[in-house]
């Protein structure tokens, strides 16, 4: 095939109905946390982010736009748009990447009527198998 | 904002029926607006109302400011508009279609042309009418694009395309979305296609607009709501006018709340159903606000 695909160097799995452009910035700065993307990394156009996502080219900007306000994407007249940071400055930004996925999981301990130290028991062992 | 599409009270009847019936409808400039309806519910018949292919039985269409029975040389240079049934001339190779277009178009871009032809991969010697149907559509995208129209209008685009070919269609598509101020205006019954790209969703059933409201407000008013009831719990006789198909099968009740307000919509459940428990909130994917709206119109009417 000659159609020209471009690989992002992040990887989003969109979920339903939370806003498209906050999973974007979200997997992006995953990326950039786990070296994905790292420091000088070119970062692809909004047209090019739009086409592999499939996602409206405004939200498109509007990932680009929050990005480069949040000092992790540089725009470079010529080069285009750069990783500035190698991953978020403080260990409190970084950990509130995890705010989602922690409300989730507090929600599902909830529901299945879980005691606090139940749930950190389990964290506990996969903390333990992964490292 | 601009509307680049304006109707009011667009008509349009086949003998006693009314395949459009009053449609009144506003694209936004620089939107991808995508209206969704089941087959029959009048999509195609709008979007020709609006080409000025058929004529409203009564109201009006406006397309870029112009209204559609008016619609001149002018207007259809910057419009492309590719469809279902679209016909082409047949007899042509793609090459001898591509130059047959382009003098119709004083914006062609020769450059951006030979782009698409490559990433289509369209065989330039080739008749039309030997092509797959997706080379065709492909074909009809590329003339429709190489001019970088300012409004692009496209019925049913995906209908009897595969994946692949889909890709390359809302690539190819994509392409444009440089452009300042493109609008994209999409009917489809394929709801999946178009939900990460649509910033506007139009809802047509039995000829009139059901819903007309950005992608965002909608994803932020519905929910489905599921919690566990007691034994033998019954539906009220009037369930709150904002709870869509509410169902209780053994324990659980499921409905789909469209005017979600986070607290208040929980505690309308607990105060219709005093012993409710595990109230659980999940947003819907467009296809799954979709179902349930035409779930209820076909209650409702």
């Amino acid at each position: 095939m000659l159609n020209r695909t471009h690989m992002l160097p992040f990887q989003v799995q969109f979920k339903a109905g939370a806003p498209v452009s906050e999973q974007v910035v979200y997997a992006v700065k995953k990326a950039i946390i786990t070296g994905g993307l790292q420091s000088g990394d070119k970062f692809p156009s909004v047209r090019i982010l739009s086409q592999e996502l499939r996602i409206n080219p405004n939200t498109a900007h509007k990932v680009v736009a929050a990005l480069v306000n949040e000092g992790l994407l540089a725009v470079n007249p010529g080069i285009g748009t750069i990783v500035a940071n190698a991953r978020p400055s403080t260990r409190q930004q970084r950990s509130e990447l995890l705010g989602n996925e922690v409300e989730r999981l507090v929600v599902e301990a909830k529901n299945l009527q879980l005691e606090f130290d139940d749930v950190v028991q389990a964290i506990k062992q996969h903390w333990n198998r992964l490292s | 904002m601009n509307n680049v599409i304006e109707t009011q009270g667009l008509t349009c009847r086949f003998g006693k029926t009314a395949a459009v019936d009053n449609l009144t409808l506003a694209v936004p400039e620089g939107s991808i607006y995508a209206f969704l309806g089941s087959n029959g519910a009048g999509k195609t018949t709008t979007i020709k109302m609006l080409m000025n292919i058929l004529r409203p039985t009564s109201g009006k269409a406006g397309i870029l400011g112009v209204d559609s029975t008016r619609i001149s040389p002018r207007e259809l240079a910057q419009i492309g508009y590719v469809s279902e049934n679209q016909r082409l001339p047949e007899w042509m190779t793609v090459a001898q279609f591509i130059a047959y277009c382009r003098p119709m178009y004083p914006t062609w871009d020769d450059a951006f042309c030979k782009r698409l032809l490559a990433q289509f991969d369209l065989p330039l010697d080739r008749k039309l009418k030997s092509l797959s149907r997706g080379m065709k559509v492909k074909a009809s995208l590329l003339t429709s694009l190489a001019y970088r129209p300012r409004l692009l209008v496209l019925d049913e685009p995906f209908t009897g395309l595969d994946p692949l070919v889909r890709d390359e269609f809302i690539r190819g598509m994509l392409e444009l979305s440089g452009e300042g101020n493109w609008t994209v205006f999409i009917s489809s019954h394929d709801i999946d296609e178009v939900e990460r790209l649509a910033d506007w969703v139009g809802i047509i059933n039995s000829g009139s607009l059901k819903l007309a409201e950005s992608a965002s407000d909608l994803q932020t008013r519905f929910r489905r709501i599921e919690c566990v009831v007691a034994e033998s719990t019954r539906l009220p006789a009037a369930p709150p006018p904002s709870w869509l198909i509410p169902e209780i099968a053994g324990h659980t009740l499921r409905l789909v709340e469209n005017n979600y307000q986070q607290g208040a919509s929980e505690a309308q459940i607990l105060s219709l159903f005093p012993g409710a428990s595990q109230i659980t909130v999940t947003p819907l994917s467009l296809r799954d606000i979709f179902v349930a709206l035409a779930r209820t119109f076909r209650i409702t009417g």
